[in-house]
Formats: C-alpha cells, sequence, structure tokens
C-alpha cells in the first residue's frame, strides 16, 4: 500500500520534472545543433553538433553579451530601487490602524491585479514629454512603479507577522527608527526581502513592450527585445538554433541567481503559510 | 516618590482600559500589579514604558514628566512575557546591540556582558541563538538585558508564567537579588497572586481599569477592602457564606476548623496534598473550604466552627468592607 503510494509519488514527480526542464533541455539540445540538422533528422549523430550558434551571437554589433549587461542593469537597478522605496512603505502599511489598512491593502491588490498593458501607451507618452526613451536608467522607474504593489504585499506581510514586541523591546533598549530598521527588522524580514527581489528581478528581466518603446537604439536593447529581433532578423528563414542559444545565454543568470537564493525565496514564499 | 502615575485615563475603542489610575512607587520598592486578564494591568505598564501614549493623566519619573518623552529615552528596563530576544542575534549580540547603539567603548561593553552573564549563569550560552536556549534561559537572558539598560524603572511584565512552577520558585530569589531592592522602582505585573506575595513589598489589586486595593501583602490578605480582594487573594479562596441582613461574612478556608460542638455538614469532596488538606463541606445551605492539617482523620459528617474574630463582614451590595465593630 504505501510502496505504491510511494511509486505513484515518484512517478508524478518526474511527470512535472518533465513537463518543467524538458523545454528547457530541449532548447539547450537545439542551441549545439546545425541549422541542417535542425529540420533534417536523417543526419548522423556526430555531424549534428556545433558551436556556431553561439559564436555568431559574440560576433554580432553589438555583440550578444551586451544586452545581458543591459539586462542585468536595468532589472538590478530596478530591485534596488523597488525595495528601497516598498520596504519603507511596507513598514508604514504595516503599523496603520486596521481599518484604513483594509481599504489601503484593497487598493493595492487591485493595482498588482491591473493589466500593466494597458498603462502602455500612457507611458510612451511620458517617456515622450519627459525624454525618458533610450536610457536605461529611466527604465526601471515605470519598472518599479509596476512591481511596487507586488513588493508592498509581500513585505507589508512580513513586517506583519513579525511579533511586536520585538520592535517594543528595540525601543526600549534606546534604538531610533532607522536602528530598529537596520538592526532588528531589516534581518529578520531578509528571507521575504529575499523572494520579493528575486520577483522584481524576473519581471524586469522578462519585461517586453515598454522595453520595446522606449529603448530603441540597438546597443540599448534589453534581452527580450534583442532575442525578438534575432528571431525576426530574416524575412525567409527563422534562425532556431542562434534563437536558442540566446535564450539560453539568458537563462543563465537567473538560474545562477535562483540557485544562490533558493533557500530564501522558499522560505519567504511559503512565509505565513507556515505560521496561523 | 520615584514612579508616579495620576489620572491615567486610557480608552482602546469603546473599552476604557484604565480609569482614572493613580500609582506610587518609591525608590527600591516592588509593587507588583495584580489581577484578572483584561483589567488593565499590562497596560498601565505599556504606558510606563512609553510603548503607548495615556489618553490623560501624568507620569513622572523622579519628578520629571515623562508623557512626552518617547520610549526610546525614558530608560526603562523591561521584561517582556515572550522575553522578547531578537530571533537573529546570538546571546551577546543580543546584549549588546543596545549598547553599541547607546554608544560607549568596546571594551567596556565587553565587561559589563561578561559580568551580567556570569551572574546569570549564561556565559556557557553567551554563543548561542535564543533559540537554542532553555525557557528558563530566554527568561535570564531578557532579564540581563534590562540590567544592561541601566534604567530609571524595572517593569516586568509576567516575566515568568511561561515557565513551569519548579522553575518559577528557582527564579525568584535570582530575581529579588538582581532587580528587587536596588535603587529602581519596579513594576511587577502579574495574574499569579502567590508570585505576588513573594514578590512584592506591596500588591495593587486591579480591577476593571483601577487599583481596588493597594497595600502590603499582609494588609490584603488580613484587611481586604472588598469580596472581589478577599476572594482574589489568599488559596484556597475565602468562603463567602451567604448575605444576612446586608452583610456578606468571610471566612478564610485555614480558619475553619474540626470542632465536636460545631454545626453538622457533609463532606463534598477532600483533596489531600501532603503536609495540609482541603475539604469542600456542605454546611447550613453553603460550600465551604476548609484546609486542616494533612494528619487529622476525617469523620463521615464532621462538625465545625470558626472563631468570631476571624470573620470578615463585607456589605452585600457594594461588596466594601465594613468596619469591623
Amino acid at each position: 500500500m504505501t510502496r505504491g503510494l510511494m511509486t505513484r509519488r515518484s512517478l508524478l514527480i518526474a511527470l512535472v520534472l518533465i513537463w518543467s526542464l524538458g523545454p528547457m533541455l530541449w532548447q539547450l539540445l537545439s542551441s549545439f545543433t546545425t541549422a541542417e540538422a535542425l529540420v533534417n533528422d536523417e543526419l548522423s549523430f556526430w555531424s549534428r553538433w556545433t558551436l556556431n550558434n553561439y559564436r555568431d551571437l559574440l560576433i554580432t554589433d553589438p555583440p550578444f553579451w551586451r544586452y545581458l549587461f543591459n539586462s542585468s542593469f536595468v532589472a538590478s537597478l530596478t530591485t534596488l530601487l523597488t525595495l528601497m522605496l516598498a520596504i519603507p512603505a511596507a513598514y508604514g502599511m504595516a503599523k496603520l490602524p486596521h481599518r484604513l489598512k483594509g481599504s489601503l491593502r484593497a487598493a493595492v491588490v487591485g493595482a498588482a491585479l491591473f493589466p500593466y498593458v494597458l498603462l502602455f501607451l500612457a507611458l510612451l507618452e511620458l517617456a515622450r514629454t519627459f525624454s525618458l526613451g533610450n536610457n536605461l536608467i529611466a527604465i526601471s522607474i515605470p519598472y518599479s512603479a509596476l512591481s511596487m504593489p507586488l513588493a508592498l504585499l509581500l513585505l507589508t506581510a512580513a513586517f506583519e507577522a513579525l511579533p511586536n514586541d520585538l520592535e517594543d523591546a528595540a525601543r526600549l533598549e534606546g534604538l531610533s527608527l532607522s536602528q530598529r530598521l537596520r538592526w532588528v527588522l531589516l534581518p529578520l524580514i531578509a528571507p521575504a526581502s529575499a523572494s520579493t527581489a528575486i520577483l522584481v528581478f524576473l519581471f524586469a528581466w522578462n519585461e517586453y513592450p515598454l522595453a520595446l518603446t522606449w529603448l530603441s537604439r540597438s546597443d540599448l536593447l534589453t534581452l527580450p527585445v534583442a532575442i525578438a529581433r534575432i528571431a525576426g532578423s530574416s524575412t525567409y528563414s527563422v534562425p532556431f538554433g542562434t534563437y536558442a542559444a540566446a535564450t539560453v545565454l539568458g537563462a543563465i543568470p537567473l538560474l545562477v541567481l535562483v540557485l544562490v537564493f533558493q533557500r530564501q525565496i522558499v522560505s519567504g514564499l511559503t512565509n505565513g503559510a507556515i505560521k496561523g | 516618590m520615584t514612579l508616579q502615575l495620576r489620572a491615567i485615563n486610557k480608552r482602546f475603542g469603546e473599552r476604557q482600559v484604565l480609569n482614572q489610575l493613580d500609582l506610587d512607587v518609591a525608590n527600591g520598592e516592588c509593587v507588583a500589579l495584580l489581577g484578572a486578564s483584561g483589567c488593565g494591568k499590562s497596560t498601565a505598564l505599556r504606558l510606563i514604558a512609553g510603548l503607548d501614549q495615556p489618553d490623560q493623566g501624568s507620569i513622572r519619573i523622579n519628578g520629571a514628566e515623562m508623557v512626552d518623552v518617547p520610549a526610546e529615552r525614558r530608560k526603562v528596563g523591561m521584561v517582556f512575557q515572550s522575553y522578547a530576544l531578537f530571533p537573529h542575534l546570538n546571546v551577546w549580540e543580543n546584549l549588546e546591540l543596545g549598547l553599541r547603539m547607546r554608544g560607549g567603548t568596546t571594551s567596556a561593553r565587553d565587561d559589563r556582558i561578561s559580568s551580567v552573564l556570569e551572574v546569570l549563569q549564561l556565559s556557557e550560552q553567551a554563543r548561542q541563538r535564543p533559540s537554542q536556549l532553555s525557557g528558563g534561559q530566554r527568561q535570564r537572558v531578557a532579564l540581563a538585558r534590562a540590567l544592561l539598560r541601566d534604567p530609571l524603572v524595572y517593569l516586568l511584565d509576567e516575566p515568568m508564567s511561561n515557565l513551569d512552577a519548579q522553575l518559577r520558585e528557582d527564579l525568584r530569589p535570582q530575581l529579588r537579588r538582581l532587580m528587587i531592592g536596588g535603587e529602581q522602582p519596579v513594576v511587577y505585573v502579574t495574574h499569579d497572586q502567590q508570585e505576588a506575595m513573594a514578590l512584592a513589598d506591596r500588591i495593587a489589586v486591579m480591577r476593571e481599569g483601577s487599583i481596588e486595593q493597594i497595600g502590603t501583602p499582609r494588609e490584603l490578605y488580613l484587611q481586604p477592602a472588598s469580596t472581589y480582594i478577599a476572594q482574589f487573594i489568599g488559596r484556597p479562596q475565602m468562603n463567602l457564606l451567604p448575605a444576612q441582613k446586608g452583610v456578606v461574612t468571610g471566612i478564610r478556608p485555614d480558619d475553619l476548623r474540626l470542632d465536636p460542638d460545631g454545626t453538622p455538614c457533609t463532606i463534598l469532596s477532600r483533596e489531600w496534598f501532603g503536609s495540609n488538606q482541603m475539604l469542600l463541606v456542605h454546611c447550613n445551605s453553603a460550600d465551604l473550604r476548609l484546609v486542616c492539617s494533612g494528619e487529622t482523620e476525617i469523620d463521615a459528617e464532621p462538625r465545625i466552627s470558626w472563631p468570631t474574630a476571624c470573620e470578615h463582614r463585607f456589605d452585600a451590595v457594594s461588596g466594601r468592607r465594613l468596619p469591623s465593630d
């Protein structure tokens, strides 16, 4: 009985793994496969493989790593900006009287659920008015604004989960508000901050429509736009191999980030699920 | 007078938590705030600490008005019921954080922390996180942190209610040695009358936001001001006989005695504790608790009596004590 249950569970886990890792493996294989091999399955095994897809990416002008850098820069700046604004705001929100907090939270949830593509034209108009186009620092402003509701919700929940006695004790120890934040509260919400940071980083990393319209200079493109350009570079053929190589390279920084912070992410995401 | 509360009012929403509360605590005196949960005793403590603001009234420490002084600068040492140790810091860092933020040299800091750790027998736990400590150890760390605050007042909020009975008795002498009877006034909040009687110089019994009676444990025990106090102080609680002509008579279980010439009664239950035993008897349409020596043989139908001098007399309507005549 138990053994049957165990094998069924392992089977389920295997299916989930195939479901989630399969496409990635496929992409990885494709990136090392020659263009002919991708459309012709009669080629021998040994003549299928190549590194040319990667070489093609790196010899273009600007080279592909430039887009990696742009995306990393924008995503990091966005994350930093979001956390710097969301942490104090979340602290304030957690301290609000109950009734006020309820309606404010409803508004924030509404903002988080709002489809941001609807803001796209208005944001474009703003970029034009204030000449924010083609500027990697400027684009992190709408990115932060769009990530703010989610960050606020996650961080407010984290602050609320802390026992009040801890901050009271720190006050009686003579710690000012900024000292309490720095030495007591921030270390205690670190897991939530880490998972929030990852989510914000991912959003900025993957964002496409705003990047498409705000950035047009080829040396300032972020990854999603750059990859889309590769895919659409020729009218007559789709360069599958190069495309696959680009997505593989584009995923590496994310994988590293998630591997480094996986413990914080998991504990942050399940925060509050265990308690209560 | 070092700690002085005058006419403190505090309401949370609809509920009046503190109602015209007055309290004076002298230098080196320990006053226990005793009461059932929800009587406002913890609120009073939080107001003294500055963690909440009173709606009206004045709080003075050494004569200086404190109501407008933020909690950070009030210099009170508080021990929380939950201990409130910082979970991300080890014992040493927990004690160091406040000292470091308040300034001073590193070497002076280290000396003070090690000596306090030694006094509280925590030197070996200095590098452990609070989660690795036992309840008693956590409690001692919380005491150490309050001691290192150099406070003007010590506030203890049910500091032992999370510990088992044995540990509580072990910690009482330590608490008395370290905090009580020093320079500072001590306010000790508890719902345990035994703890209050053991530690406090005076006990203030609170009820519905104000002090029902304040006095030494002896005064409260011998001269309870109301039926509420009478039943709150002393275990097992005082017997109250049914009102007769507007007077309720109270009699302590230890003042009742078995007497061959007394009133006949029937035994409802018997609890034997070794050195003494408690009988619940039914007598003249009243259930009475009676405490006598554990050695005493009990008849199936005992007779009991009590000396009139031991009677406490209360007004049946107000519950206030009537002057003895």
